[in-house]
């Protein structure tokens, strides 16, 4: 459902992603890792659009397109199918939290307001925030902003939901609720691509789990393939590195 | 003795030429703010070779003294148009100043503007444009009303000076309150200056009051928005604080 074919992206001379192919199939999760600065959000901002790709192509269902050759029209039709949850949640501000969900419905979709409100209570019900509606995001928890910001995405329907690290910026107690609503969103049989640092729950809830270094996918696989049998130096590195790393914080926590 | 009576007589025939500085006020402060949206747009979208042009421009309104400027816009406009071929018979003071203060006033909210547009954050843009929104959904529903709450006391600030500017457009002879006021000056041989000035300094006074009456109505309208900031939040905070302080918590 959706393809990339070498997806190379640049910052001036510096070459973050070196030719990345992937297909996901409808309804996988595809979870990437990866050590720091190696162009996952990268990778997902390039999907929507936010980064300009030099070079590559991207399938999504019926949009096919060249990124060399990528016009207004394509870049809307591609954004409209897929849909960003960032680190930061970036709710807009100015507007509630059921306008936060009605707005783009509104906009781009052209539903009528009623029908916008209906869909965005549903949406909201599913996080679990309908009775914070009439809120304003700044008055919310980063988690509750988090869950509106994924509600926000939920009522575009869109073919593949894109999350670059949606805990990260969480407090600790935080995270559970997010990746619970997460993990529904996942159960719905909605695509999703994901970066994440959170292994363990990458390693339950994943399809799919490629790991990346410098610009390239070094393997994919299922969760059990990577996590347990990699025979991939570098991947078996970079996760003992980690483990070992959530094993200090959990001594220097106690 | 202040000779109150002579100051409400004249008040009528200071009165009559009032709408010239209205219209002179709304026309250039309208003409302004969408010029000064324009310099904006430019200036932001760093848009080759015309940047650099509005960022002089903005340094010359700024810098040179108002009369100046409109000295300047009265006989070298004119003038300029001669140079390439256009030849305007009778350029009205009252067109001049329209002109020079659109420019003044357009180059002073343009340093209103911007910053305030810069002040929203990026996260913002980047939400509108991956959900698909169209560059002029995204500015017109999630950018411009973030932007307008930050730059409505700037733009408060320059309506205030506009209004002062227009006591001297008098000088390249637009017969405005000012231009009244020394006719009456000087057919009252200088005996009522104090008087006349008064007069007009409460005029003056009047305006600017209205002006801000409206700027304030339109922050009020605008404050929903500080909520979103989190100013709100603070203030209920801070008055449930007193609430326990009160009951000895
Ligand atoms: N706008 C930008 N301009 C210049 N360089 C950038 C920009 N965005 C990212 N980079 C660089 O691209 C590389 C990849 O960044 P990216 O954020 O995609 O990594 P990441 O895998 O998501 O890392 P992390 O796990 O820390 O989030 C980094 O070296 C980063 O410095
Ligand atoms: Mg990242």
């Amino acid at each position: 459902m959706l393809t990339l074919k070498n997806l190379r992206v640049a910052f001036g001379d510096h070459e973050v992603l070196k030719g990345i192919d992937i297909t996901v199939k409808k309804g996988e999760v595809v979870t990437f890792i990866g050590p720091s600065g190696t162009g996952k959000t990268t990778l997902l901002r390039s999907i929507n659009y936010l980064e300009k790709p030099s070079d590559g192509e991207v399938m999504l269902s019926d949009v096919g397109i060249k990124f060399k050759s990528a016009n207004k029209k394509d870049i809307l039709r591609l954004r409209r199918k897929t849909a960003m949850v960032f680190q930061q949640f970036n709710l807009f501000k100015h507007k509630t939290v059921v306008e936060n969900v009605m707005d783009a419905q509104i906009a781009i979709q052209k539903k009528s307001k009623k029908e916008a409100y209906e869909k965005s209570c549903e949406e909201l019900e599913k996080v679990g925030l309908l009775d914070k509606k009439d809120m304003y995001p700044s008055r919310l928890s980063g988690g509750q902003q988090q869950r509106v910001s994924i509600a926000r995405a939920l009522a575009l329907e869109p073919e593949v939901i894109l999350f670059d690290e949606p805990t990260s910026a969480l407090d600790p107690e935080l995270v559970g609720e997010v990746l619970k609503v997460i993990e529904n969103v996942a159960r719905s049989g909605m695509t999703i691509l994901l970066v994440t640092h959170e292994m363990r729950f990458a390693k339950n809830i994943s399809s799919k789990v490629v790991f990346m270094d410098q610009g390239h996918i070094v393997e994919q696989g299922t969760p059990e393939e990577i996590f347990e049998k990699s025979t991939h130096i570098r991947t078996r590195q970079f996760l003992k590195e980690y483990y070992e790393a959530e094993e200090d914080l959990a001594i220097a926590n106690v | 003795m202040l000779d109150i009576k002579y100051m409400l007589e004249i008040t009528p025939s200071l009165l009559s030429v009032l709408h010239v500085t209205l219209i002179i006020l709304i026309a250039s402060s309208a003409l302004g703010l969408g010029l000064s949206i324009l310099v904006t747009a430019i200036r932001i979208k760093k848009v080759k070779y015309l940047s650099q042009v509005m960022d002089l421009f903005i340094s010359f309104t700024r810098s040179v003294p108002i009369v100046l400027q409109l000295f300047l816009m009265y006989y070298g406009f004119p003038f300029l148009l001669s140079m390439i071929g256009i030849h305007v018979s009778d350029f009205s003071a009252a067109a001049a100043t329209v002109l020079a203060l659109t420019l003044y006033n357009a180059g002073y909210l343009s340093e209103v503007l911007r910053p305030a547009y810069l002040a929203v954050e990026k996260g913002q843009h980047e939400a509108a444009d991956g959900l698909g929104y169209t560059p002029f959904q995204k500015f017109t529903r999630i950018i411009a009303p973030q932007v307008i709450p930050i730059a409505l006391p700037g733009w408060g600030n320059a309506l205030v000076y506009l209004i002062h500017d227009t006591s001297l457009i008098f000088t390249i002879g637009v017969a405005d309150i000012m231009g009244v006021a020394n006719t009456l000056i000087s057919s009252s041989y200088g005996a009522h200056q104090i008087e006349i000035y008064l007069t007009i300094a409460l005029l003056f006074w009047a305006i600017t009051f209205s002006a801000d009456t409206m700027v304030r109505i339109f922050e009020k309208r605008a404050a929903k928005y500080n909520l979103s900031n989190g100013i709100a939040p603070k203030k209920k905070a801070k008055r449930k604080m007193r609430i326990l302080v009160q009951k000895g918590v």
